[in-house]
Protein backbone atom coordinates (compact mmCIF):
# COMPACT_ATOMS: atom_id res chain seq x y z
CA UNK A 1 0.00 0.00 0.00
CA UNK A 2 1.31 3.41 -1.23
CA UNK A 3 1.64 5.89 2.03
CA UNK A 4 -0.69 8.64 2.37
CA UNK A 5 0.86 12.39 2.13
CA UNK A 6 -0.38 15.84 2.31
CA UNK A 7 1.91 19.06 2.45
CA UNK A 8 1.96 22.41 3.81
CA UNK A 9 -0.80 22.01 6.07
CA UNK A 10 0.34 23.77 9.01
CA UNK A 11 0.32 27.63 8.83
CA UNK A 12 2.49 28.18 11.24
CA UNK A 13 5.67 26.30 10.13
CA UNK A 14 7.74 27.42 6.72
CA UNK A 15 7.15 23.62 5.70
CA UNK A 16 5.32 20.76 6.82
CA UNK A 17 4.07 17.07 5.63
CA UNK A 18 2.07 14.10 7.37
CA UNK A 19 2.66 10.90 6.74
CA UNK A 20 0.91 7.81 7.05
CA UNK A 21 1.79 4.44 6.14
CA UNK A 22 1.02 0.79 7.77
CA UNK A 23 -0.36 2.44 10.79
CA UNK A 24 2.40 5.13 11.51
CA UNK A 25 1.30 8.62 11.48
CA UNK A 26 4.00 11.13 11.65
CA UNK A 27 3.69 15.24 11.27
CA UNK A 28 6.60 16.86 10.20
CA UNK A 29 7.39 20.52 10.29
CA UNK A 30 10.61 22.60 9.28
CA UNK A 31 11.45 25.95 10.22
CA UNK A 32 14.00 27.46 8.37
CA UNK A 33 16.39 29.09 6.91
CA UNK A 34 16.05 31.08 10.49
CA UNK A 35 18.34 32.46 12.96
CA UNK A 36 20.68 30.13 14.66
CA UNK A 37 22.19 30.41 18.23
CA UNK A 38 25.05 31.94 18.76
CA UNK A 39 26.77 28.69 20.08
CA UNK A 40 25.45 26.71 17.15
CA UNK A 41 26.43 28.88 14.66
CA UNK A 42 28.72 27.78 11.88
CA UNK A 43 30.15 30.38 9.32
CA UNK A 44 30.11 28.75 6.20
CA UNK A 45 27.30 26.05 6.55
CA UNK A 46 23.64 25.54 8.10
CA UNK A 47 23.05 24.16 11.32
CA UNK A 48 20.47 21.56 11.04
CA UNK A 49 18.51 20.47 14.39
CA UNK A 50 16.33 17.47 14.28
CA UNK A 51 13.79 16.45 17.47
CA UNK A 52 11.70 13.47 17.23
CA UNK A 53 8.61 13.51 19.30
CA UNK A 54 7.48 9.96 20.33
CA UNK A 55 3.50 9.81 20.00
CA UNK A 56 3.30 9.22 24.50
CA UNK A 57 5.74 11.31 26.71
CA UNK A 58 8.71 12.57 26.35
CA UNK A 59 11.90 11.44 24.61
CA UNK A 60 13.60 9.06 25.83
CA UNK A 61 17.31 7.79 24.58
CA UNK A 62 15.64 5.91 21.53
CA UNK A 63 14.43 9.38 19.67
CA UNK A 64 18.16 11.02 20.60
CA UNK A 65 19.65 8.23 18.28
CA UNK A 66 16.90 8.40 15.43
CA UNK A 67 17.63 11.93 15.81
CA UNK A 68 21.06 11.49 15.61
CA UNK A 69 20.85 8.95 12.33
CA UNK A 70 18.44 11.62 11.12
CA UNK A 71 20.95 14.50 11.83
CA UNK A 72 24.08 12.56 9.43
CA UNK A 73 21.30 11.40 6.82
CA UNK A 74 19.62 14.71 6.03
CA UNK A 75 22.89 16.79 6.74
CA UNK A 76 23.97 14.79 3.42
CA UNK A 77 21.38 15.85 1.40
CA UNK A 78 20.26 19.48 2.17
CA UNK A 79 22.81 22.08 0.73
CA UNK A 80 24.08 23.89 3.65
CA UNK A 81 26.62 25.59 2.32
CA UNK A 82 24.03 27.33 0.27
CA UNK A 83 22.80 28.61 3.52
CA UNK A 84 25.32 29.58 5.64
CA UNK A 85 25.05 31.02 9.34
CA UNK A 86 21.33 29.73 9.58
CA UNK A 87 19.36 27.20 10.97
CA UNK A 88 16.83 24.40 9.60
CA UNK A 89 14.81 23.14 12.36
CA UNK A 90 13.17 19.38 11.68
CA UNK A 91 10.13 18.39 13.85
CA UNK A 92 8.98 15.24 13.74
CA UNK A 93 5.90 14.58 15.94
CA UNK A 94 4.65 10.80 15.80
CA UNK A 95 0.56 10.89 15.84
CA UNK A 96 0.15 7.31 15.90
CA UNK A 97 1.86 4.44 16.33
CA UNK A 98 0.45 0.54 15.45
CA UNK A 99 -1.47 -1.07 17.39
CA UNK A 100 0.75 -4.15 17.40
CA UNK A 101 4.18 -2.27 17.45
CA UNK A 102 5.38 -2.70 21.18
CA UNK A 103 4.03 -6.81 20.87
CA UNK A 104 5.75 -7.59 17.06
CA UNK A 105 9.49 -8.01 19.26
CA UNK A 106 11.29 -5.98 17.33
CA UNK A 107 13.44 -2.99 17.53
CA UNK A 108 11.00 -0.51 16.68
CA UNK A 109 13.54 2.93 16.59
CA UNK A 110 14.54 0.58 13.05
CA UNK A 111 10.90 0.17 12.05
CA UNK A 112 10.08 3.97 12.92
CA UNK A 113 12.99 5.34 11.10
CA UNK A 114 12.28 4.97 7.51
CA UNK A 115 8.86 6.84 8.35
CA UNK A 116 10.49 9.50 9.80
CA UNK A 117 13.15 9.89 6.62
CA UNK A 118 10.48 10.00 4.11
CA UNK A 119 8.38 12.68 6.48
CA UNK A 120 11.55 14.40 7.48
CA UNK A 121 12.14 14.74 3.63
CA UNK A 122 7.84 16.00 2.38
CA UNK A 123 8.38 18.48 5.15
CA UNK A 124 12.07 19.52 3.66
CA UNK A 125 10.63 20.01 0.36
CA UNK A 126 7.09 21.90 1.76
CA UNK A 127 9.79 24.58 2.79
CA UNK A 128 11.65 24.31 -0.32
CA UNK A 129 15.05 24.07 1.64
CA UNK A 130 17.80 24.19 -0.97
CA UNK A 131 18.58 20.16 -1.46
CA UNK A 132 21.06 18.12 -3.29
CA UNK A 133 18.92 15.32 -4.00
CA UNK A 134 15.92 13.58 -2.91
CA UNK A 135 15.87 10.49 -0.65
CA UNK A 136 13.36 7.97 -0.15
CA UNK A 137 13.73 5.09 2.65
CA UNK A 138 12.41 1.22 3.26
CA UNK A 139 12.52 -1.13 5.73
CA UNK A 140 13.38 -5.16 5.12
CA UNK A 141 12.39 -8.02 7.02
CA UNK A 142 14.06 -11.45 6.78
CA UNK A 143 12.42 -13.96 8.46
CA UNK A 144 14.90 -17.25 10.39
CA UNK A 145 15.00 -20.29 7.42
CA UNK A 146 12.64 -23.23 8.62
CA UNK A 147 12.72 -26.59 7.97
CA UNK A 148 10.29 -25.92 5.16
CA UNK A 149 11.56 -22.74 3.69
CA UNK A 150 15.45 -22.78 3.30
CA UNK A 151 15.55 -19.27 1.78
CA UNK A 152 13.28 -17.28 3.21
CA UNK A 153 11.36 -14.26 0.85
CA UNK A 154 12.26 -11.42 2.04
CA UNK A 155 9.65 -9.01 3.41
CA UNK A 156 9.41 -4.69 1.75
CA UNK A 157 7.86 -2.65 4.39
CA UNK A 158 6.13 -5.22 6.22
CA UNK A 159 3.41 -3.92 8.49
CA UNK A 160 3.10 -4.46 12.56
CA UNK A 161 1.05 -7.77 12.05
CA UNK A 162 3.20 -9.23 9.53
CA UNK A 163 6.07 -8.97 11.94
CA UNK A 164 3.72 -10.32 14.26
CA UNK A 165 3.51 -12.84 12.63
CA UNK A 166 6.25 -14.35 10.81
CA UNK A 167 8.05 -14.79 14.20
CA UNK A 168 11.39 -15.23 14.87
CA UNK A 169 12.82 -12.18 12.27
CA UNK A 170 16.22 -13.31 12.18
CA UNK A 171 17.32 -9.56 10.65
CA UNK A 172 15.75 -6.29 9.88
CA UNK A 173 17.36 -3.71 7.84
CA UNK A 174 16.93 -0.09 6.58
CA UNK A 175 17.77 1.50 3.69
CA UNK A 176 18.00 5.28 2.61
CA UNK A 177 18.54 5.97 -1.55
CA UNK A 178 19.09 9.36 -2.91
CA UNK A 179 17.69 9.59 -6.60
CA UNK A 180 20.70 8.74 -8.24
CA UNK A 181 20.94 4.98 -6.56
CA UNK A 182 23.47 6.30 -3.70
CA UNK A 183 23.19 4.19 -0.81
CA UNK A 184 22.40 7.17 2.19
CA UNK A 185 21.82 5.05 5.18
CA UNK A 186 22.31 1.65 6.13
CA UNK A 187 20.80 0.27 9.56
CA UNK A 188 20.60 -3.66 10.31
CA UNK A 189 20.00 -5.95 13.13
CA UNK A 190 20.09 -9.31 13.77
CA UNK A 191 22.06 -12.07 11.94
CA UNK A 192 22.64 -12.23 8.62
CA UNK A 193 25.17 -13.29 5.92
CA UNK A 194 26.72 -10.32 3.36
CA UNK A 195 24.82 -12.04 0.50
CA UNK A 196 21.36 -11.51 2.67
CA UNK A 197 22.14 -8.25 3.37
CA UNK A 198 23.06 -7.88 -0.52
CA UNK A 199 20.08 -8.99 -1.62
CA UNK A 200 17.93 -6.84 0.88
CA UNK A 201 19.91 -3.66 -0.58
CA UNK A 202 18.79 -4.66 -4.15
CA UNK A 203 15.31 -5.26 -3.44
CA UNK A 204 15.12 -1.88 -1.55
CA UNK A 205 17.13 -0.44 -4.46
CA UNK A 206 14.95 -1.23 -6.85
CA UNK A 207 11.70 -0.15 -5.10
CA UNK A 208 13.21 2.49 -3.86
CA UNK A 209 14.61 4.74 -6.85
CA UNK A 210 13.33 4.16 -10.40
CA UNK A 211 14.64 2.76 -13.91
CA UNK A 212 17.56 4.85 -14.48
CA UNK A 213 16.02 6.38 -17.77
CA UNK A 214 14.35 9.71 -18.32
CA UNK A 215 14.88 12.18 -15.75
CA UNK A 216 11.18 13.41 -15.14
CA UNK A 217 11.18 15.83 -17.59
CA UNK A 218 9.21 15.85 -20.69
CA UNK A 219 5.12 14.68 -20.44
CA UNK A 220 6.18 11.48 -21.43
CA UNK A 221 4.83 9.77 -17.73
CA UNK A 222 1.49 9.56 -17.01
CA UNK A 223 -0.44 12.81 -16.09
CA UNK A 224 -2.18 10.90 -13.12
CA UNK A 225 -0.86 8.48 -10.88
CA UNK A 226 -2.66 6.22 -10.12
CA UNK A 227 -3.06 3.46 -6.90
CA UNK A 228 -1.39 0.39 -7.85
CA UNK A 229 1.71 2.20 -9.83
CA UNK A 230 2.37 4.56 -7.06
CA UNK A 231 2.90 1.64 -4.18
CA UNK A 232 5.21 -0.30 -6.82
CA UNK A 233 7.68 2.77 -6.83
CA UNK A 234 9.01 5.34 -3.80
CA UNK A 235 10.40 7.75 -6.27
CA UNK A 236 7.02 7.97 -8.45
CA UNK A 237 5.12 8.62 -5.59
CA UNK A 238 7.19 11.10 -4.45
CA UNK A 239 6.63 12.84 -7.97
CA UNK A 240 3.23 12.29 -7.79
CA UNK A 241 2.85 14.25 -4.42
CA UNK A 242 4.44 16.96 -5.09
CA UNK A 243 2.80 16.97 -8.54
CA UNK A 244 -0.40 17.12 -6.80
CA UNK A 245 1.21 19.80 -4.40
CA UNK A 246 2.33 21.90 -7.30
CA UNK A 247 -1.50 21.56 -8.91
CA UNK A 248 -3.28 22.82 -5.99
CA UNK A 249 -0.84 26.12 -5.97
CA UNK A 250 -1.13 26.65 -9.64
CA UNK A 251 -4.68 26.02 -9.84
CA UNK A 252 -5.45 29.94 -10.04
CA UNK A 253 -4.06 29.47 -13.09
CA UNK A 254 -6.60 27.48 -14.40
CA UNK A 255 -9.66 28.53 -12.22
CA UNK A 256 -12.60 30.65 -13.52
CA UNK B 1 -3.24 33.44 -19.13
CA UNK B 2 -2.68 29.85 -21.00
CA UNK B 3 -2.63 27.10 -18.33
CA UNK B 4 0.54 25.19 -19.65
CA UNK B 5 1.38 22.16 -18.57
CA UNK B 6 4.02 22.54 -16.02
CA UNK B 7 7.71 20.16 -15.88
CA UNK B 8 7.46 19.09 -12.02
CA UNK B 9 10.92 18.66 -10.95
CA UNK B 10 12.43 17.45 -7.45
CA UNK B 11 15.80 18.24 -6.02
CA UNK B 12 19.00 16.61 -7.78
CA UNK B 13 16.93 16.27 -11.41
CA UNK B 14 18.90 17.30 -14.00
CA UNK B 15 17.34 19.66 -16.53
CA UNK B 16 17.98 18.81 -20.29
CA UNK B 17 19.31 21.71 -22.41
CA UNK B 18 16.42 21.80 -24.75
CA UNK B 19 14.02 22.72 -21.39
CA UNK B 20 15.93 25.69 -21.20
CA UNK B 21 15.54 28.98 -22.65
CA UNK B 22 18.17 28.66 -25.90
CA UNK B 23 20.33 31.20 -25.87
CA UNK B 24 20.01 33.90 -28.72
CA UNK B 25 24.01 35.48 -29.06
CA UNK B 26 26.85 35.36 -27.11
CA UNK B 27 26.23 38.31 -25.17
CA UNK B 28 22.76 37.06 -23.71
CA UNK B 29 23.86 34.16 -20.79
CA UNK B 30 21.34 32.26 -19.57
CA UNK B 31 20.22 33.49 -15.95
CA UNK B 32 19.13 30.84 -12.96
CA UNK B 33 16.51 31.88 -10.74
CA UNK B 34 15.42 30.90 -7.71
CA UNK B 35 15.75 26.70 -6.98
CA UNK B 36 18.20 26.01 -10.02
CA UNK B 37 22.10 25.46 -9.79
CA UNK B 38 25.10 24.98 -11.99
CA UNK B 39 27.81 22.29 -11.37
CA UNK B 40 30.44 23.68 -13.67
CA UNK B 41 30.99 23.31 -16.62
CA UNK B 42 27.37 22.35 -17.87
CA UNK B 43 25.02 20.85 -15.72
CA UNK B 44 22.07 22.51 -14.32
CA UNK B 45 19.84 20.98 -11.73
CA UNK B 46 16.99 21.69 -9.50
CA UNK B 47 17.77 22.07 -5.63
CA UNK B 48 13.92 22.58 -4.62
CA UNK B 49 10.23 21.15 -5.82
CA UNK B 50 8.06 23.07 -7.97
CA UNK B 51 7.05 23.37 -11.73
CA UNK B 52 10.03 24.42 -14.20
CA UNK B 53 9.46 27.76 -15.58
CA UNK B 54 11.61 29.33 -19.13
CA UNK B 55 11.16 32.52 -20.38
CA UNK B 56 12.82 32.62 -23.35
CA UNK B 57 12.68 36.37 -24.13
CA UNK B 58 14.17 37.19 -21.14
CA UNK B 59 16.75 34.08 -21.11
CA UNK B 60 15.97 33.25 -17.92
CA UNK B 61 14.97 30.07 -16.08
CA UNK B 62 13.55 29.19 -12.37
CA UNK B 63 11.63 27.09 -9.90
CA UNK B 64 8.19 28.08 -9.22
CA UNK B 65 6.83 27.44 -5.95
CA UNK B 66 4.32 28.61 -3.66
CA UNK B 67 5.89 27.70 -0.09
CA UNK B 68 8.63 27.85 2.14
CA UNK B 69 10.09 31.07 3.82
CA UNK B 70 11.17 34.30 1.72
CA UNK B 71 15.00 34.75 1.32
CA UNK B 72 15.42 39.10 0.96
CA UNK B 73 16.42 39.44 -2.57
CA UNK B 74 18.11 42.85 -4.26
CA UNK B 75 15.76 44.74 -5.45
CA UNK B 76 12.69 43.36 -3.61
CA UNK B 77 9.55 45.21 -2.08
CA UNK B 78 8.80 44.44 1.19
CA UNK B 79 7.37 45.90 4.17
CA UNK B 80 9.46 45.40 7.46
CA UNK B 81 8.65 45.85 10.93
CA UNK B 82 10.85 48.02 13.23
CA UNK B 83 12.42 46.58 15.57
CA UNK B 84 14.88 49.19 17.10
CA UNK B 85 16.71 51.67 16.26
CA UNK B 86 20.63 51.38 16.76
CA UNK B 87 22.60 54.33 15.78
CA UNK B 88 22.75 54.99 12.54
CA UNK B 89 20.20 53.08 11.52
CA UNK B 90 16.77 50.94 12.10
CA UNK B 91 16.90 47.18 12.51
CA UNK B 92 13.88 45.79 10.86
CA UNK B 93 12.39 42.02 10.64
CA UNK B 94 11.56 41.13 7.00
CA UNK B 95 10.27 37.52 8.43
CA UNK B 96 9.69 36.29 12.30
CA UNK B 97 13.18 34.65 13.26
CA UNK B 98 15.55 35.99 11.22
CA UNK B 99 18.33 38.39 11.37
CA UNK B 100 17.34 41.83 11.11
CA UNK B 101 17.70 43.91 8.13
CA UNK B 102 19.50 47.62 8.17
CA UNK B 103 17.66 50.90 7.35
CA UNK B 104 20.25 53.72 7.64
CA UNK B 105 18.10 56.74 9.34
CA UNK B 106 19.30 58.25 6.19
CA UNK B 107 17.75 56.56 3.24
CA UNK B 108 14.55 58.45 3.62
CA UNK B 109 13.22 60.95 1.50
CA UNK B 110 14.50 64.32 2.48
CA UNK B 111 16.73 62.97 5.37
CA UNK B 112 19.49 64.79 6.80
CA UNK B 113 22.16 64.52 9.79
CA UNK B 114 19.27 66.88 11.48
CA UNK B 115 16.32 66.23 10.67
CA UNK B 116 16.19 62.46 11.17
CA UNK B 117 12.98 60.03 10.76
CA UNK B 118 11.59 59.44 14.20
CA UNK B 119 9.99 55.92 14.28
CA UNK B 120 9.37 53.89 17.33
CA UNK B 121 9.76 50.22 17.46
CA UNK B 122 6.63 48.26 15.57
CA UNK B 123 5.92 50.69 12.52
CA UNK B 124 5.85 49.46 9.63
CA UNK B 125 7.89 50.90 6.48
CA UNK B 126 7.68 49.57 2.59
CA UNK B 127 11.54 49.59 1.52
CA UNK B 128 12.75 48.47 -1.13
CA UNK B 129 16.30 45.70 -0.39
CA UNK B 130 19.24 47.43 -1.27
CA UNK B 131 21.87 44.97 -1.00
CA UNK B 132 20.62 41.07 -0.18
CA UNK B 133 23.32 37.85 0.40
CA UNK B 134 24.10 35.06 2.60
CA UNK B 135 26.89 36.47 4.28
CA UNK B 136 25.74 39.68 5.53
CA UNK B 137 21.98 40.69 6.94
CA UNK B 138 20.20 42.58 4.27
CA UNK B 139 20.50 46.42 3.63
CA UNK B 140 17.06 48.31 2.91
CA UNK B 141 16.44 51.49 1.92
CA UNK B 142 13.23 53.88 1.20
CA UNK B 143 14.68 56.87 -1.20
CA UNK B 144 15.98 56.12 -4.57
CA UNK B 145 19.26 57.21 -4.66
CA UNK B 146 19.75 58.52 -8.22
CA UNK B 147 16.73 61.27 -7.91
CA UNK B 148 16.32 61.23 -3.94
CA UNK B 149 12.68 60.84 -4.07
CA UNK B 150 10.66 58.01 -2.48
CA UNK B 151 8.72 56.89 -5.07
CA UNK B 152 5.93 55.43 -2.45
CA UNK B 153 8.35 54.01 -0.15
CA UNK B 154 8.60 55.14 3.39
CA UNK B 155 6.90 54.92 6.72
CA UNK B 156 3.06 52.89 6.54
CA UNK B 157 1.03 55.29 8.70
CA UNK B 158 -2.35 53.67 10.46
CA UNK B 159 -3.86 50.73 8.51
CA UNK B 160 -3.57 46.73 8.74
CA UNK B 161 -1.27 43.91 7.39
CA UNK B 162 -2.45 40.83 6.40
CA UNK B 163 -0.54 37.74 5.60
CA UNK B 164 -1.03 35.62 2.33
CA UNK B 165 1.93 33.29 0.54
CA UNK B 166 4.78 34.19 -1.26
CA UNK B 167 2.80 33.49 -4.60
CA UNK B 168 0.18 36.04 -3.75
CA UNK B 169 2.76 38.91 -3.00
CA UNK B 170 4.30 37.93 -6.54
CA UNK B 171 1.39 37.76 -8.51
CA UNK B 172 -0.10 41.00 -6.65
CA UNK B 173 2.88 42.99 -7.86
CA UNK B 174 3.10 41.17 -11.13
CA UNK B 175 -0.06 43.08 -12.62
CA UNK B 176 0.02 41.90 -16.13
CA UNK B 177 0.13 38.13 -15.57
CA UNK B 178 -0.79 37.68 -11.89
CA UNK B 179 -4.59 37.61 -12.52
CA UNK B 180 -5.51 39.33 -9.33
CA UNK B 181 -8.33 41.48 -10.22
CA UNK B 182 -10.20 41.61 -6.24
CA UNK B 183 -8.23 44.88 -5.80
CA UNK B 184 -9.28 46.70 -9.21
CA UNK B 185 -12.93 45.31 -8.57
CA UNK B 186 -13.05 46.48 -5.03
CA UNK B 187 -11.45 49.84 -6.07
CA UNK B 188 -14.23 50.76 -8.38
CA UNK B 189 -16.58 51.33 -5.19
CA UNK B 190 -14.52 51.54 -2.41
CA UNK B 191 -10.94 53.84 -1.74
CA UNK B 192 -8.14 52.41 0.14
CA UNK B 193 -4.58 52.41 -0.07
CA UNK B 194 -2.88 48.86 -0.51
CA UNK B 195 1.44 47.78 -0.07
CA UNK B 196 2.70 44.55 -1.32
CA UNK B 197 5.50 43.18 -0.05
CA UNK B 198 7.50 40.30 -1.50
CA UNK B 199 8.03 39.14 1.77
CA UNK B 200 4.52 37.63 1.93
CA UNK B 201 2.86 40.62 3.91
CA UNK B 202 0.14 43.16 2.02
CA UNK B 203 -0.93 46.12 3.82
CA UNK B 204 -4.43 47.75 3.46
CA UNK B 205 -5.91 51.19 4.57
CA UNK B 206 -9.48 51.91 3.98
CA UNK B 207 -9.98 54.57 6.58
CA UNK B 208 -12.16 52.63 8.31
CA UNK B 209 -11.54 49.48 10.73
CA UNK B 210 -14.52 47.42 9.13
CA UNK B 211 -13.05 48.37 5.34
CA UNK B 212 -9.62 47.56 5.81
CA UNK B 213 -10.76 44.34 7.30
CA UNK B 214 -13.13 43.50 4.22
CA UNK B 215 -10.35 44.05 1.55
CA UNK B 216 -7.78 42.21 3.56
CA UNK B 217 -9.73 39.68 4.29
CA UNK B 218 -10.58 38.93 0.65
CA UNK B 219 -7.35 39.21 -0.57
CA UNK B 220 -6.29 36.64 1.87
CA UNK B 221 -9.47 34.56 0.88
CA UNK B 222 -8.28 34.89 -2.99
CA UNK B 223 -5.12 33.67 -1.91
CA UNK B 224 -6.32 30.56 0.29
CA UNK B 225 -9.03 29.52 -2.33
CA UNK B 226 -6.84 29.97 -5.69
CA UNK B 227 -9.63 31.94 -6.84
CA UNK B 228 -10.11 32.38 -10.39
CA UNK B 229 -11.16 35.87 -12.41
CA UNK B 230 -14.55 35.19 -12.47
CA UNK B 231 -14.72 33.47 -8.90
CA UNK B 232 -12.73 36.90 -7.93
CA UNK B 233 -15.70 39.46 -9.22
CA UNK B 234 -18.32 37.29 -7.20
CA UNK B 235 -16.31 37.78 -4.48
CA UNK B 236 -16.08 41.55 -5.28
CA UNK B 237 -19.51 41.67 -5.43
CA UNK B 238 -20.24 40.19 -1.63
CA UNK B 239 -17.77 42.06 0.08
CA UNK B 240 -19.56 45.17 -1.09
CA UNK B 241 -22.63 44.33 0.26
CA UNK B 242 -21.17 43.61 3.35
CA UNK B 243 -19.73 46.52 3.94
CA UNK B 244 -22.27 49.01 2.17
Amino acid sequence: MAPEASLSHLHRADGSATYIHNGYCIIGAVNGPIEVMRRDEMPEEATIEVNVRPAAGVGSPKERHLETLLHSTLRSIILTRNIPRTLVQITLQVRSLPEEDGTSGVNTSLTLLPHLLNTALLALLSASIPLRTILTSLLIALPTPTPKMKQPVPILSPTSTELFRTQPIASLHVFAFSADRKLLLSESEGTFKYAEWEEAYEMAEEVCCRDQGGVGLGGGEGMEVDGEEASANLEEWLRGVVRRKVEVEQRWRSAT
Amino acid sequence: MAATTATIVLPGDLIPQDALPAPQNKKKVLKLGPGLRQTPPTIISASIAGALVADARKGSAWIETNSGRYTPTANDLVIATIASSAGESFNCTLTPHTPTALLPHLSFEGATRKTRPILVPNSLVYARILTASTQVSPELTCVDASTGKSDGLGQLKGGMVFGVSLGMARRMLDRRNGGVVVLEGLSEKMGFEVAVGRNGVVWVDANEVGKTLAVGRAVQEVDELGLGEKAQRKLVERVLRGVA
